[in-house]
């Protein structure tokens, strides 16, 4: 793509280069970093000195630039590098970041805003009120199309591999929409209630407030929501979606399984799944125990499957895949788990009775089928989740001593050390560094012998144990659980075996099988993992499957946005409130005597309050309420930035400026004191889209009666390393005195300047009448200010004109007519030093005597603030200099376009 | 008139639009009731209201009604249609309506913003403007802008900096210039000067590199010792009559840019001692320290100290402006001084120091150096003693308690200020707008700014206000940006909006010939008998011609009589007889 003309921002400086170009008849592309063009005149009240309002000038300027022939706006897009050709002319790499909301379906109906359950700081209004992370920016933007405010992936929701949106449950909770919630679970997977229990929530240790006083309570907000479904009597039927024809056949009905099925009735498949036990669920119905998972939880998410018309055979082992593909199955996944347990492997494990694997005990205590351990002593092989599961179990069944062995210290067992604690204060012994030598005993087993483990892994940290042969140890025990370790039974599916056979093989990309149309998932490939882990691989295989059967390259979906920083996160909460976590423990008994339910639920009320501590790290929760509430299909949260180079003959940078960020003065409390207010805020106030339709103080929405603008801040100011006169402040605080004046005539306005620098066509005219109105303006600066109790605000000044000396005087309401900053972002756009800046920062205008606007790049040149501070009128004015420049390079080069 | 306009009501279909202008109407008008009326009148088949009719999103929505509702009329009922005609003629072409069937009714400057006491009035008012803008719409016709080809060249009165520089910017982009100036050389005010603020630049430097850019330019002719006289001509075709040593030549150009520059202010002898020796003003003691080296000697006398006292000839009543430049280049010239002489005292008494932007530097490095500043109220002006003795000024200074000192300087410098040039003339032949202030005013100062009411005329530099030398050039390159807008593409619209004979009614008489004050009436043979002709490119519609005519036989394009007859019918609508 070629243009003649490249416009860098879309403030008054930039639409008026763009309109002048435009109308002599270049072609012109504008690009606006933000999500309307307008700059910040669009955002005033009134401008000086005529008290035109400033939409009624920044609007039709802005509609003329959008509508304009000759004239391309593209937003939401930034520079990547801009280089000068041999010939003078530039190649630009333009960055256009996601909008997430497709302009051209978007009508701006704002549905998606009335949905959006986020709110967050308008920073149109000076985050004096809230809008919605799906939003469209003001009023009077252009385009008037929505955005979706995406700052990455939240952290709970990109640790999750289950691909839950975590912070979008959140989010849905808060807005009370518990129905929404738990169906935004079920977008990912159908065990809401089983995840809601047994999940480890790797969300939780990404939570941003986990650094600040404890994470949010995640996993049990999904509990909630998915008893809250569950309980319901007349809840909704699940949709059963059109058939698409095509058949899939899941072996296992494990997590994997049961999330891959789900995911493909889903999108219309017939999906059956087999399963060899005589009940569905795998490891979630015959390994976890009750009191963490009970069956009852385990079944209402199995019948959300029956719902959507997935059929579930029981009892029912396959052997034979050929035999599923003649039966007319389209497509096959194996996700048989890990049902095989490793042994020991030592004297009398075979041969005494009274040693079982873990695997085999706790499926027979899940089935009722539990030995009796009443008053017995059990020893417990291993250090992982299975075993603190066995031991525990036993304890339940009436063991009156358990023992857990394990080779690994305290700290480097594989269980969590919360398991391990609990288990600890069920009564299970735990001891640590011990291998097992053998187990003794007549034809029962009676003791286990034991040696020291010296180490437990090596130097590359591979799992590789020495022992101590001359420490020894036993214990006597009347029953041995071993629990070291599971692998896949791959004796059904000799041809899908990895080597080892510890583990079917699978493609790591397209998770297929050596055996065409025989796709693998879960732990049955993994190894054993958690629910969420195998839940999030079937539900990739089921992605993959739809590919696969749709004739589509076999490639995985739109990955997530990178996960946000937790530094930005926190840094952006300006006023951040301590909110303490849920303090609710699980109460143990240290002699448990059945298996209910260990954790309690939490309230309705506790929900509330848990997820009112939510920091909305993503800022869009991903809740996906937009989604549904889009009439026009507009909302894409796939969007992703593109990049493309374009041709242009010359290059206009009109980025304006920044505003001086008040609380870099620490002294006027701004970001402390709620009544102390920036003069864009003030302007914010004041102006016909105002956020409180009147003027009034942030603390207490009281009219202020006395108000009080500090001049200067931020500028002439050494201290902060600013000695630049900012030059506009003075009079918009002129504006603002009239403005004030005019909304409550009963109110004082003082005015503490150093100098009213009203130089200008009619300003000091402009100046006369502010005072003629009553402002009153005092000389000399403010050295701090205090908050009362009232929040009334104490200034401490200097009063040259009234006989010197320091005073006090109490306001309501204190604006800081803030200065102005340099934004020289763009000169990171070229090569370095490339782009000259002057000593303060700005981007430097080579020769401002005979050629204002010039850069020290020929073709290069900056209009409006980009090269200092300017006022509307001399921006508007330097725009057109640097127009005629840009011209007759144009012409010296000819056109390109 | 056509059969268009004759049509009885209930043959057009309008659209009515309602502003609430943020709160700028709705706060003071009871816009609910505005549009709960006229959508009853007859011909209007949309009424919508909006927070501003002017945003993207509205402008859209009334373009779709356009197409959706083959509407034929428009009417905006909002600001004032010098700040909005052309946005919304805009859109009614973009939806497909002939531009020309729009009407915007103002209810913010003439009837919000005018009766902010008075809801129930202002409400009333606002329902009469807007059935008056309606009934006006009902008779409009479809009207062509006349496309015409400009002349590709610019004419730049006044060859100053700004002018100088316009001149090079236009010829840069291929239009041809003619720069007339009064002095037999050009340069202006700066050419004089030596070392200037803010960069440092000399004058006389800048003055000549400009004039040799400009005679590196073919397509630049100047003309010295010259000054424009006269313009007539129309839209983008103008003659200019330019008076060149006791010689008038005629020119075709398609804009004129007046930069004309300013006058120092010269003090009334005796006003704070000037005419005295020793007290000299801003503009004399730049041109001083910008001869010789070292410490500065004035009639032979060295000047180990210097008093200036500011705002001379600025923010008083009579120059109620602030001039701008002077407090910064005072400062320069007391950083030059101090440059030449360490050990001088200077002495600025000041109201407010206005160095603004970077200029705030010069003040800050002028105080490292030793300038004393010394502040007086507006209302007590320091007292300058001068006479055949020393020199003694007299000042209270407020940044020490309002206490009386008194300075007895080598020199006082008057900071006088920039007043307006008399150019009567000129002012005169092009009928140009003078502002309170007595500068030459733009159209407005954000929209238009650098546009004058009278077509095709534009300004730049000082003569439209106070301004620095490189704050003139970028103004003046401003200019010739909006002149290169009109220009360049070689073709230009023209309002239709202009008077129209019936043949078949006018006798001849000539009254409008003399009535017009544009000479766009001219008598021709009409067959049987002379008629009225109105060239369309001179007309600038004002509707001078209309009444004169004893025959009603000249009507104003979209202000026809039955259009205005019918406005007063509506506005009469209700109203007590």
């Amino acid at each position: 793509m070629g243009y003649d003309a490249l416009v860098v921002g879309s403030g008054v400086a930039g639409m008026e280069s763009a309109l002048k170009l435009g109308d002599m008849g270049y072609k012109v592309l504008v690009i606006e970093e933000g999500p309307s063009i307008g700059g910040k005149m669009i955002l005033l009240s009134k401008v000086f000195p005529t008290l035109d309002c400033a939409s009624c000038i920044s609007t039709p300027k802005m509609a003329a630039t959008a509508h304009h022939p000759n004239v391309t706006v593209v937003t939401e897009a930034q520079l990547s590098r801009v280089a000068r050709d041999g010939d003078g002319s530039f190649r630009v790499g333009l960055l256009k970041k996601p909008r997430f909301v497709n302009l051209s379906a978007c009508t701006g109906c704002r549905q998606c805003e009335q949905a959006c359950t986020v709110s967050v700081p308008d920073q149109f209004n000076g985050d004096m009120v809230a809008r919605r992370a799906a939003y469209i920016p003001f009023p009077q933007a252009v385009p008037l199309k929505a955005v979706i405010d995406r700052a990455g992936t939240s952290p709970c929701t990109f640790g999750c591999p289950a691909g839950v949106k975590a912070h979008g449950y959140v989010s849905l909770i808060r807005s009370g929409l518990y129905e929404e919630a738990f169906n935004l679970v079920l977008e990912a997977t159908p065990l809401a209630a089983t995840l809601g229990r047994a999940c480890y929530a790797p969300c939780e240790g990404e939570c941003s407030r986990g650094s600040l006083e404890g994470p949010l309570p995640i996993r049990k907000l999904k509990r909630f929501v998915a008893d809250a479904h569950y309980s319901h009597e007349e809840r909704p039927p699940i949709d059963r979606p059109t058939p698409n024809g095509k058949r899939v056949a899941v072996v296992g009905s494990g997590p994997a399984g049961v999330t891959a099925a789900w995911q493909l009735a889903k999108r219309g498949y017939a999906v059956k799944i087999f399963e060899a036990a005589p009940v569905a669920g795998g490891a979630m119905r015959l390994s976890i125990p009750s009191y963490r998972l009970p069956a009852a939880a385990v079944e209402w998410d199995l019948a959300n499957l029956s719902e959507i018309g997935v059929e579930i055979a029981t009892g029912c082992r396959v052997d034979n895949l050929e035999q599923l593909k003649g039966d007319g199955f389209d497509a096959v996944l194996v996700s048989t788990g890990t049902t095989r347990s490793m042994k020991l492997g030592v004297p009398g494990e075979d041969t005494l009775a009274g040693i079982s694997s873990a695997l085999d005990f706790l499926r027979d205590t899940k089935l009722d089928k539990a030995p009796d351990l009443g008053g017995k002593a059990v020893a417990v092989i291993g250090g992982g989740n299975v075993a603190i599961d066995a031991a525990r179990s036993a304890r339940r069944l009436g063991a009156s001593q358990v023992h857990l062995v394990c080779l690994e210290g305290r700290d480097e067992m594989p269980a969590y050390a919360w398991e391990v604690d609990e288990a600890a204060f069920e009564g299970v012994e735990v001891h640590n560094g011990w291998g097992v030598v053998s187990f003794t005993g007549k034809s029962a087993v009676a003791t286990v012998q034991l040696k020291q483990c010296t180490s437990v892994f090596d130097a590359d940290g591979r799992f590789n144990p020495t022992y101590d042969d001359a420490v020894r140890s036993e214990l006597r025990c009347d029953a041995a659980i071993v629990a070291i370790g599971m692998g896949a039974d791959i004796s059904a599916f000799p041809a899908l075996a990895a080597d080892g056979a510890r583990r079917l093989e699978a493609a790591a990309a397209t998770f297929e099988t050596k055996v065409p149309g025989v796709f693998a998932a879960g732990d049955a490939v993994m190894g054993p993992t958690t629910i969420a882990r195998a839940a999030g691989h079937g539900a990739q295989a089921a992605y993959l499957i739809d590919r696969y059967l749709s004739g589509l390259e076999l490639k995985g979906p739109v990955g997530p946005l990178p996960a946000v920083d937790k530094d930005q996160v926190l840094s952006r909460q300006r006023r951040y409130s301590r909110r303490d976590p849920l303090t609710a423990s699980i109460p143990l008994e240290p002699s448990p005597s059945n298996f209910n339910e260990t954790e309690a639920p939490i309230s309705e009320d506790e929900a509330r309050t848990a997820v009112s501590r939510c920091l909305d790290c993503g800022v869009c929760s991903e809740c996906h309420q937009c989604l549904a509430a889009c009439p026009a299909d507009a909302i894409d949260l796939d969007m992703r930035a593109e990049e493309e180079e374009l041709h242009v003959g010359t290059v206009i940078i009109s980025t304006g400026y920044s505003l001086f960020p008040a609380d870099a003065k620490p002294q006027y409390g701004y970001g402390e004191f709620p009544n102390v207010i920036t003069a864009m805020q003030m302007d914010r106030l004041l102006a016909p889209t105002r956020p409180y339709n009147t003027v009034l103080r942030p603390s207490d929405g009281k009219v202020p009666e006395r108000v009080a603008y500090v001049m200067c801040t931020g500028s002439r100011d050494q201290t902060v390393g600013n000695p630049l006169c900012s030059k506009f402040c003075c009079m918009y605080s002129l504006k603002q005195n009239q403005l004030v004046l005019g909304a409550l005539p009963l109110a004082d306005v003082t005015v503490h300047y150093i100098d009213i620098r009203a130089a200008g066509k009619g300003y000091d005219e402009f100046f006369e009448q502010a005072k003629a109105m009553g402002t009153t303006f005092l000389k000399g600066r403010v050295s701090g200010i205090t908050e009362t109790e009232a929040h009334n605000l104490v200034l401490r000044y200097e009063d040259i004109g009234n006989g010197g000396g320091a005073k006090e005087a109490e306001y309501d309401l204190v604006v800081l007519a803030v200065g102005v900053q340099p934004n020289a972002e763009a000169a990171r756009l070229f090569a370095p030093g490339e782009l000259t800046l002057d000593a303060y920062g700005y981007m430097a205008e080579v020769d401002e005597d005979t050629e204002p606007a010039a850069t020290s790049i020929p073709g290069v040149f900056l209009a409006g603030s980009a090269s200092g501070p300017k006022d509307i009128p001399e921006s508007i004015l330097h725009a057109g200099a640097a127009v005629v420049q840009a011209a007759a390079y144009l012409e010296r080069r000819g056109a390109l376009a | 008139m056509s059969d268009q306009a004759q049509q009885p009501p209930g043959k057009r279909r309008i659209g009515v639009y309602v502003c609430h202008c943020g709160g700028n109407i709705s706060d003071y008008v009871d816009l609910n009731r505005v549009v709960d009326t006229v959508k009853d009148e007859a011909d209007v088949v949309v009424v919508r209201d909006a927070m501003f009719t002017c945003s993207d999103v509205t402008q859209e929505q009334i373009s779709k009604d356009i197409r959706e509702q083959a509407l034929d009329g428009l009417v905006v009922a909002s600001c004032s249609p010098k700040l909005h005609t052309t946005t919304f003629r805009g859109v009614a072409r973009r939806g497909g309506l002939n531009p020309y069937q729009y009407t915007q009714a103002n209810i913010r400057e003439q009837c919000s913003w005018a009766h902010t006491d008075d809801r129930e009035g202002a409400t009333e008012k606002a329902i009469s403007l807007v059935r008056a803008a309606i009934a006006k719409t009902r008779l409009s016709e479809a009207l062509e802008p006349l496309a015409v080809e400009t002349t590709k060249r610019a004419l730049i009165v006044g060859g100053g900096v700004a002018g100088m520089r316009a001149a090079i910017g236009l010829a840069d982009i291929g239009i041809g210039v003619f720069l007339v100036e009064r002095d037999a050389e050009l340069g202006g005010r700066v050419r004089s000067l030596g070392k200037m603020f803010p960069n440092g630049t000399d004058g006389h430097d800048l003055a000549r590199r400009l004039d040799a850019e400009i005679r590196r330019r073919p397509s630049i002719t100047v003309f010295t010792s010259a000054e424009l006289v006269k313009k007539s001509g129309t839209y983008g075709n103008y003659k200019v009559t330019v008076a060149v040593g006791g010689e008038q030549i005629s020119l075709e150009v398609g804009q004129v840019i007046v930069a004309t520059g300013f006058a120092p202010y010269e003090p009334e002898q005796g006003e704070l001692g000037y005419g005295s020796p020793g007290v000299v003003t801003l503009e004399t003691f730049t041109r001083m320290l910008g001869e010789g080296e070292g410490p500065l000697a004035f009639q032979g006398r060295p000047v180990k100290s210097v008093a200036y006292v500011y705002c001379v000839g600025s923010r008083d009543d009579t120059h109620p402006y602030c001039s701008r430049y002077c407090c910064s280049a005072a400062v320069h010239a007391a950083l030059l001084l101090a440059g030449r002489d360490s050990g001088v005292r200077q002495y600025h008494l000041y109201r407010d120091m206005r160095t603004y932007g970077r200029h705030e530097l010069q003040y800050s490095e002028s105080r490292q150096r030793g300038s004393v500043y010394m502040k007086f109220a507006d209302d007590d002006r320091p007292e300058v003693v001068a006479g055949s003795g020393a020199l003694r000024v007299t000042v209270r200074d407020v940044l020490t308690g309002g206490k009386e000192l008194v300075i007895g300087p080598d020199l006082v410098v008057l900071v006088t200020g920039m007043v307006p040039r008399a150019n009567e003339e000129l002012t005169a032949a092009l009928k140009l707008p003078v502002g309170l202030d007595g500068f030459y005013n733009e159209i407005h100062p954000k929209l238009r700014p650098v546009e004058t009411v009278v077509e095709g005329v534009s300004i730049c530099g000082a003569c439209q206000g106070p301004k620095t030398a490189a704050e003139s050039v970028a103004s003046g390159l401003a200019a010739a940006a909006q002149a290169a807008a009109v220009l360049k593409r070689g073709v230009a619209e023209l309002d239709p909006q202009v008077a129209l004979v019936h043949p078949d009614l006018c006798t001849g008489c000539g009254q409008c010939v003399t009535a017009c004050p544009y000479s766009a009436i001219s008598l021709t043979d009409g067959g049987s008998a002379k008629v009225a002709s109105i060239d369309p490119a001179a007309c600038k519609g004002c509707g001078g011609c209309a009444p004169s005519c004893p025959e009603d036989a000249i009507d104003l394009a979209g202000y026809t009589d039955a259009q205005v007859r019918s406005m007063i019918d509506s506005l009469l609508v209700g109203s007590p007889t």
